[in-house]
């Protein structure tokens, strides 16, 4: 009897007791291995890829520094974090295209509570808070709405984006918090706070997603919403949950951007969702939903980070980017497209 | 009030337009098994969809155990002790085969409301357990996907049975199946029968409905046009009375 999450087979279990079914274990060990790597998709072989990049780039009297490996870090803490959010709605089968602008909502949200008084940790709430509420909004309109989510977000897409225009005046909001800026600048342990957020966001879902309903739910309804619906999941709302996370994790990479920068800025995170969802094809979630894994969009963020990083360094103009991005996405797409061929031709 | 484990009377149902039930009643005597034959088309899934709680019904009344029922989701249904197994076996392929079994009514550790911890090992367990309690046995951590079209139907079968229903209610259960499995599953229905669960199969492949079913329904555009008592007929008499209703039926359709 083996001990594991429904699709969530990243543990071998327990061995079997017979030493005759130690063959068995041997055979179960290596089907592990595949559908690891498997499920983790390509995020892992671009980890080699960017393993060479890094090895080529020493060349670059700039590459190697300390400095350039805390900026990789610090980049993949604004992508990291919302991706986690990404992962969990694109794993239950729905999309988010809002989390820029609700980064950008919540970087100015926070940044204004700190400025009018406010304490370190009632900026944080109101980051969350921020995010979950539009998160929630997005998660009722596709699911109570039964609008595509697509349309949905790419709808607060703008609204969100816009408000924060208009909310701020078009101008941004300094913030001379000191709680607030060290926040985004200091460090713990030889690793800046922000990045030990960015860890915690996965040590937290790494444990919850494979232990309880949340999780379970989540990969239910992404694989077949109608099935989850029949055995009784109350689909609809588990939407407003899954959204509501991405939402309130998009909030906090907007908080944690404000205080990097210690300034809200209602035209930060643009393209964010590029990045993000890049992220999150790369490390092997499925666009039709069900598959993925938190492993895999973490090695995504990792690949994605890396590489613009290296673009940066390389001297290359900020527009080749999104070239990059763009690309890094369709690959994975077609990859995931070729994965699903095999996989249904047996 | 007789003993029927489960009663209908005078069921309509239309989408839009089209009248799908023109008032379908039939009863069904605790422990029996209750065949529906019928054309595609003819409203047998419609009717079980109504049973099962996923679609509203115009008018009628439904009875279960004597009692007056109204079921305005699939897992009223299943609380009230009615299973229903989905053509298409509704499963999460990307889930394993215990996940499934227990989808919507997870085994959890410890009590008291809030945040729950899934009790994998239970779950486990008890889905190895009535698995082998319907003759197939398997893993319980194989992903769904993975597994054949028998195996995937008695998964969904394990899964109706877990919460020990009183009434199960089946569409197509042998439509996809070898004629080794269709053995399997019919010997499964006569000890189900032996349990005390009542049933409502649903084919257009009488014979095999002839098999198991202790009473025959032909539904026809809507209503019950005959009916009649399995252990009464010859196999002779039931072939010539299905086939010429049903021949009648579709010429029916094309004038």
């Amino acid at each position: 009897m083996t001990d594991q999450a429904g699709g969530q087979d990243s543990s071998p279990g327990e061995p079997p007791s017979a030493p005759a079914a130690a063959r068995g274990a041997v055979s179960r060990g290596v089907a592990w291995a595949r559908h690891t790597v498997s499920d983790v998709g390509p995020g892992l072989f671009m980890i080699l890829g960017v393993e060479i990049l890094v090895f080529w780039r020493t060349a670059h009297p700039y590459f190697l520094t300390q400095s350039n490996f805390i900026e990789i870090g610090k980049r993949m803490t604004i992508i990291g974090i919302a991706a986690v959010g990404e992962t969990v709605v694109i794993i239950a089968g729905g999309f988010d295209l809002s989390v820029g602008s609700v980064a950008a909502m919540a970087s100015v949200g926070s940044a204004w509570v700190v400025d009018n008084g406010g304490t370190l940790v009632a900026s944080v709430l109101a980051a969350l808070a921020i995010g979950a509420l539009i998160g929630v909004v997005n998660g009722a309109i596709t699911g109570y709405g039964r609008i595509n989510p697509l349309i949905t977000t790419l709808g607060t897409f703008a609204i969100v984006r816009g408000l924060a225009y208009v909310l701020t005046n078009n101008k941004q909001i300094t913030v001379n918090h000191e709680g607030f800026q060290n926040l985004g600048k200091h460090s713990a342990a030889g690793l800046p706070y922000i990045v030990w957020i960015l860890l915690g966001t996965y040590v937290v879902f790494g444990f919850v997603i494979p232990r309880y309903r949340f999780g379970r739910y989540m990969y239910a309804i992404g694989s077949n919403e109608r099935a989850a619906s029949l055995a009784g999941v109350r689909v609809n709302r588990w939407k407003l949950v899954f959204y509501g996370v991405s939402g309130m994790m998009a909030g906090l990479a907007g908080l944690v951007n404000a205080t990097r920068l210690g300034t809200g800025i209602p035209s930060s995170s643009i393209g964010l969702e590029l990045a993000v969802i890049t992220a999150v094809i790369l490390g092997g979630a499925s666009l039709l939903g069900g598959r993925g894994r938190l492993l895999g969009t973490f090695l995504g963020v990792l690949f994605l980070s890396c590489l613009l990083t290296g673009l940066i360094q390389s001297g290359a103009e900020p527009e080749y980017q999104r070239v990059a991005q763009g690309s890094a996405l369709l690959l994975a797409v077609l990859y995931d497209e070729r994965r699903r061929g095999r996989l249904a031709r047996g | 009030m007789t003993a029927n484990a489960i009663e209908l009377n005078g069921i309509e149902k239309s989408f839009g337009p089209v009248e799908v039930l023109k008032g379908v009643s039939l009863s069904v005597p605790r422990s029996r098994c209750y065949g529906l034959v019928g054309d595609n088309g003819a409203g047998k899934s419609t009717l079980l969809k109504i049973l099962s709680g996923v679609h509203p019904r115009d008018a009628g009344e439904i009875r279960v155990e004597g009692e007056p029922v109204d079921f305005h989701a699939a897992i009223d249904a299943r609380l009230a002790g009615i299973e229903m197994i989905y053509q298409d076996l509704a499963l999460a392929e990307d889930l394993d085969a215990a996940s499934n079994i227990f989808l919507g009514r997870e085994r959890h550790k410890g009590r008291g409301p809030g945040l729950k911890r899934l009790d994998h090992k239970r779950m486990h367990a008890e889905a190895a357990e009535v698995l082998e309690s319907v003759g197939s046995p398997m893993p319980t951590d194989r992903k769904v996907k993975a597994l054949s079209g028998g195996e995937r139907q008695l998964v969904a079968v394990a899964r109706a049975l877990e919460f020990s229903p009183r009434i199960l209610l089946m569409d197509e259960p042998t439509a996809a199946l070898s004629v080794e499995k269709v053995n399997v599953v019919n010997r499964l229905i006569g000890r189900l029968k032996d349990r005390g669960v009542t049933m409502i199969l649903v084919s257009h492949r009488f014979t095999d409905l002839i098999q198991v079913a202790d009473t025959i329904g032909v539904l026809v555009h809507g209503r019950i046009v005959d009916e009649f008592d399995v252990a009464e007929q010859t196999m002779d008499d039931m072939t010539t009375r299905i086939v010429r209703l049903m021949s009648e039926a579709a010429v029916g359709v094309s004038q």
